[in-house]
């Protein structure tokens, strides 16, 4: 049944949901909403249409009206956007989500009748001030978006002791200027939760210390990380210390600045077939659902600090 | 963030539920007492609540909320309990991080990941600090 029972409002407007193609397979779309843009009440709403009993309980459960504004935009963005990726064969309210083992958010297909899809992944981040979310085909993605002014209460080392690899701890603590060690902190940490997330085993089941993140420089014989580059322009590589397959060189970065404001990381594994390292393709676009999309590579809002083509 | 103001957003026209916290706080448990035996009495429908053994001092969870707003830059006035969860409070994985090492400074203790993992709640946090806090002695 279903389709027929039309949500009329929602499929009659042209605007509402315009389809779009799926990423091809190493490739990868960010779309992401900023809260400040949506003002509309009635939008608001609109979304909140979207979300079944469950997913609105959790909004509602936070606290303050910014949070859950974040949370329903989360929600309504990856609904809205998994959506049209099927080109309008589901809705965005009769999607299904399921949690993995670990606890990863995934798409549950079945609950679909007739309707058999391309293996698509997703992943959400947010903060006060943006909802990202970035998706895939074939292969699993994480990623996270953190404010780029965003302030350490603890010191630097200390964390870095405590989550970061030996290498990452020399190299942060290397950085005499406190802003821009911040500034790689802030990085480096996107970096490592975005890995976590598109292992999707969660923080304790993901290998955080023994993994180095790191970017390399042009030649291929040494690398130099000075202050002011570290993540510029230049390849991300990881390496770890237990020499596993299922870590090392499966794994490929990207780290961006979106809207000025924001670093954005985001971790994709690398297709079986394709083992060497390129650039990452991504398209990004900023949006509104229900009202508007703006593709937004090349443009002022997404300067790629690294990894990217 | 003049432009975005909380009147501006409200959600009050959808039926949103009215109680705040979500059943009951970790270690508390409720039993409804009805008296059948007593007579012209009125029958006593309040739950009683028995506090499960191992249940922070109430100190120790004042102690928490106070690091949690500080972390989280809540307002003083914010009500912040033991059933309090982080992520509800708007704590994301880096101010969990920064919460729990304001807790390994303030107590003295050192939490392990795993354990860090399974903190939820204020109270959650509270119990494992008075946790570790025995062992030290």
């Amino acid at each position: 049944m279903r389709m027929q029972c039309l949500d009329t409002k929602f499929f009659t407007s042209s605007t509402s949901l315009a389809p779009i193609q799926l990423p091809s397979r190493m490739e990868t779309h960010l779309w992401y909403v900023i809260p400040n843009e949506v003002k509309s009440e009635q939008l608001l709403n609109k979304y909140l249409e979207f979300l079944p009993k469950s997913e609105k309980e959790h909004v509602f459960s936070l606290r303050g009206d910014e949070l859950q504004k974040g949370a329903l935009l989360a929600r309504a963005l990856v609904r809205t956007t998994i959506a049209r990726y099927q080109i309008n064969q589901v809705s965005p309210r009769s999607l299904k989500f399921r949690k993995n083992i670990h606890g990863k958010p995934e798409v549950d297909w079945q609950q679909i009748e007739d309707w058999h899809p391309q293996q698509l992944h997703f992943n959400i981040s947010h903060t006060k001030s943006l909802v990202a979310c970035g998706v895939s085909t074939h292969n699993p993605i994480g990623i996270d978006i953190e404010e780029k002014e965003r302030k350490i209460k603890h010191s630097i080392s200390s964390f870095a002791k405590r989550y970061f690899s030996q290498q990452e701890v020399q190299l942060l603590c290397s950085i005499s200027d406190p802003e821009i060690q911040r500034q790689e902190f802030i990085k480096l940490w996107t970096l490592k939760e975005a890995y976590v997330k598109a292992l999707g085993r969660g923080f304790s089941g993901s290998p955080f210390q023994t993994l180095t993140i790191r970017s390399v420089a042009d030649s291929k014989e040494s690398f130099h990380l000075s202050e002011s580059s570290s993540f510029e322009n230049s390849d991300i590589v990881v390496e770890s210390l237990e020499d596993s397959a299922n870590l090392t060189g499966d794994w490929q970065f990207a780290l961006l600045e979106l809207v000025g404001s924001h670093y954005a990381a985001i971790c994709l594994r690398k297709d079986c077939a394709n083992k060497c390292s390129h650039p990452m393709k991504m398209s990004v676009w900023r949006t509104i659902p229900l009202v508007e999309d703006e593709y937004v590579s090349g443009t002022d809002s997404v300067i790629a600090v690294g990894g990217l083509m | 963030m003049a432009s975005v103001t909380a009147s501006s957003v409200s959600f009050a026209f959808l039926s949103a539920p009215t109680k705040q916290s979500q059943g009951l706080a970790r270690g508390l448990v409720s039993l409804p007492v009805k008296a059948k035996s007593f007579g012209p009495l009125k029958l006593r429908n309040a739950p009683l609540r028995f506090r499960v053994s191992c249940a922070a001092k109430p100190e120790t969870v004042e102690k928490v909320c106070e690091i949690v707003k500080k972390q989280l830059a809540l307002p003083p006035t914010t009500e912040v309990s033991g059933e309090s969860k982080f992520a509800a409070l708007g704590a994301d994985s880096l101010d969990t991080v920064e919460i729990v090492m304001g807790l390994e400074e303030e107590f003295g203790i050192s939490v392990e990941e795993e354990s860090a993992q399974t903190i939820a709640t204020v109270q959650d946090a509270a119990d494992l600090i008075e946790k570790l806090c025995e062992k030290k002695e």
